[in-house]
């Protein structure tokens, strides 16, 4: 084939990939361009993806809030002691998951699963319930816990794929020489996996980042909540007064996300799709 | 085959015996699957049993007793409001799966056939798609509010003024609100049937399509005959894994409509919050979200039946 024939025959690609393209990267685009407009300009009513002036006032102003700062806060310790907290859980089952050999071990694997298939909605009415018996609503610490059970199948998953792919021999050898199997999972199998172990709880970080209606239906003090609440609070108080610090809030949000997707993409895709993919 | 691989006496010899017992208790699955069985029965299983519970209540979140009654589900299926709850829920999820399924196959054609060719910035355009799926729900909800808004910021609008259209109630209309909303939850999800399918035509052996080629089959007649049948098992995971995930969608429809104009978009998750937080009807919540955990479950099975399929 000539590279002239080629050329020719990706002009039909090359159209799809741009409506592709714009569907999904004119929606992020537009709330960038928002996010450093000035106020002003949020009102003349055009399809101007750069603006006229544009400024980083608008990111200013809002990390210059006590309140967003501490939506900021409160998101990623909830995310991040959520995360350690279902790492630390899953790890020990899913090496026995990959491991051990026991009656019903692929059905308990995918019942794992299942639990994802659950919306933490339809659970909300117990859980508030007893959370509040518990004295665990408005409590960091209870919602962090019910992060960690969220975000537990995913991570027993992926933990497993990550123990699968460390050979036995290693810590069998240990066990000859004497070592338990818990001793050899601590000393050896856990710092070898370490890697995997990293990226799994950065991956559960993220989805907590994102944990919307946990928080949403445990927290309601205002200097408890996490950013996803944060903004939509945010959003409640600020849309059409100040639209531009709404968009600002919205990138500082979802910026996380995006740079830990950037930097573990398949690792996350991998992981988002366990189950569904596996043969 | 026994579930636990005792080792016994003979095994070892007698200076090795107590080492030995406490190697054998370290291989029983139960302590290694003890953690993650208690996060997940505390705050899943047990939460998942009481809610079936109260759904047999007159439990509301005003009073602490409570007897057992039907009433509740009577109530709820004897709304006059549920139509208009199925009608949403219907109309956000079957719009989702059919969008998200028509919109991830082009995507992973076209992804296919970009990388086969090896074209430059086929990459870009998939790292993008993907980026829409990873953000947070809140977060696209307000960047869909900030397009679909009727004010000077708002996109659409402001693309019809510009070709000299009307502009129209994106959000504020209520017959048009709900297909709003499921275009919003279509960007968001298509990622996901992208990557799906895309791993479904990996699937599909290229010497079919040379051998197509050969019969001098069009592009079309390819498609047609090969890759839709042999698509058919990625196909049906990927409607069903749709459908549960935008059945359980309230993060992007609660900060975009917040169920409104009216009820218009209050789609099933949004009842089962509103009974309970907005009424103060436990039990009427219960019972919505027992219907919510009833079609997840059955679309569970489902998906379990396809995916032993695909095996």
């Amino acid at each position: 084939m000539s590279s002239r024939t080629r050329w020719k025959e990706g002009i039909p690609l090359y159209l799809a990939l741009t409506v592709i393209l714009s569907f999904f990267a004119l929606p992020l685009l537009w709330l960038l361009s928002l996010s450093v407009r000035t106020p002003a300009e949020i009102l003349i009513a055009e399809v101007r993806i750069v603006p006229h002036s544009p400024t980083l006032q608008n990111f200013v102003e809002v990390l210059r809030n006590q309140q967003f700062l501490g939506y900021l806060w409160n998101g990623a310790k909830l995310s991040i002691i959520g995360a350690a907290v279902a790492c630390a859980a899953a790890a020990p089952a899913s090496y026995a998951f990959s491991r051990l050999q026991f009656r019903g071990k692929t059905q308990l694997l995918f019942a794992v699963l299942g639990f994802q298939m659950i919306s933490p909605l339809v659970i909300m009415v117990p859980l508030y319930r007893y959370m509040q018996a518990l004295r665990l609503t408005e409590s960091h610490l209870g919602a962090a816990l019910v992060y960690a059970a969220v975000a537990a199948p995913i991570a027993t998953w992926t933990l497993k794929a990550g123990f699968d792919a460390i050979p036995r021999e290693i810590e069998e050898a240990a066990m000859m020489d004497g070592c338990s199997r818990s001793q050899a999972f601590l000393r050896i199998v856990l710092p070898i996996g370490l890697p995997g172990l990293a990226s799994t709880f950065i991956l559960t970080t993220m989805l907590g980042w994102s944990q919307f209606i946990v928080p949403f239906i445990l927290l309601s003090q205002p200097g408890m909540l996490p950013i996803s609440v944060g903004i939509f609070n945010f959003l409640g108080a600020y849309t059409g007064s100040a639209t531009q610090l709404v968009a600002a809030a919205s990138v500082l949000s979802l910026l996380p996300a995006v740079v830990i997707f950037l930097i573990l993409q398949n690792f996350v895709v991998g992981a988002l799709t366990a189950g569904a993919l596996k043969e | 085959m026994t579930s636990v691989r005792v080792i016994g006496p003979e095994d070892d010899p007698p200076d090795g015996m107590r080492r030995a017992r406490r190697r054998g208790r370290d291989d029983h699955p139960f302590w290694w699957l003890l953690p993650v069985a208690l996060l997940l029965a505390i705050f899943y299983l047990y939460p998942v049993l009481e809610v079936v519970r109260i759904s047999f209540t007159d439990a509301t979140l005003l009073n602490s007793t409570y007897a057992y009654t039907l009433d509740s589900y009577r109530s709820v299926l004897a709304d006059s409001a549920l139509p208009r709850i199925w009608m949403a829920t219907v109309i956000f999820v079957a719009g989702s799966v059919i969008g998200q399924t028509a919109l991830g196959l082009l995507i992973a054609l076209t992804l296919q056939a970009g990388f086969r060719r090896r074209l430059p910035g086929v990459r870009t355009v998939q790292v993008i798609v993907l980026a829409t799926w990873i953000i947070p729900g809140v977060a696209s909800a307000i960047t869909w509010q900030l397009l679909l808004s009727e004010a000077s910021y708002g996109f659409f609008n402001a693309m019809l003024r510009q070709v000299s259209l009307s502009p129209v109630a994106w959000l504020s209309d209520s017959r048009l609100a709900i297909w709003s909303a499921t275009l919003a939850n279509i960007w968001r999800g298509t990622a996901l049937s992208m990557i799906l399918l895309y791993a479904g035509l990996q699937t599909i052996s290229p010497t079919l399509y040379e051998a197509a080629a050969v019969d001098g089959a069009t592009a079309f007649q390819a498609f047609r005959y090969i890759t839709l049948p042999r698509l058919g098992p990625a196909l049906l995971v990927n409607i069903v894994i749709v459908s549960i995930f935008s059945l359980n969608t309230f993060e992007l429809v609660m900060p975009l409509t917040g169920g409104g104009p009216g009820r218009s978009t209050e789609v099933l998750a949004l009842a089962a919050y509103n009974a309970v937080f907005h009424d103060f009807n436990l039990a009427q919540g219960s019972v919505l979200a027992v219907l919510m955990l009833l079609i997840n479950l059955g679309l569970t099975i489902v998906y379990w039946l396809a995916s032993r399929g695909l095996r």
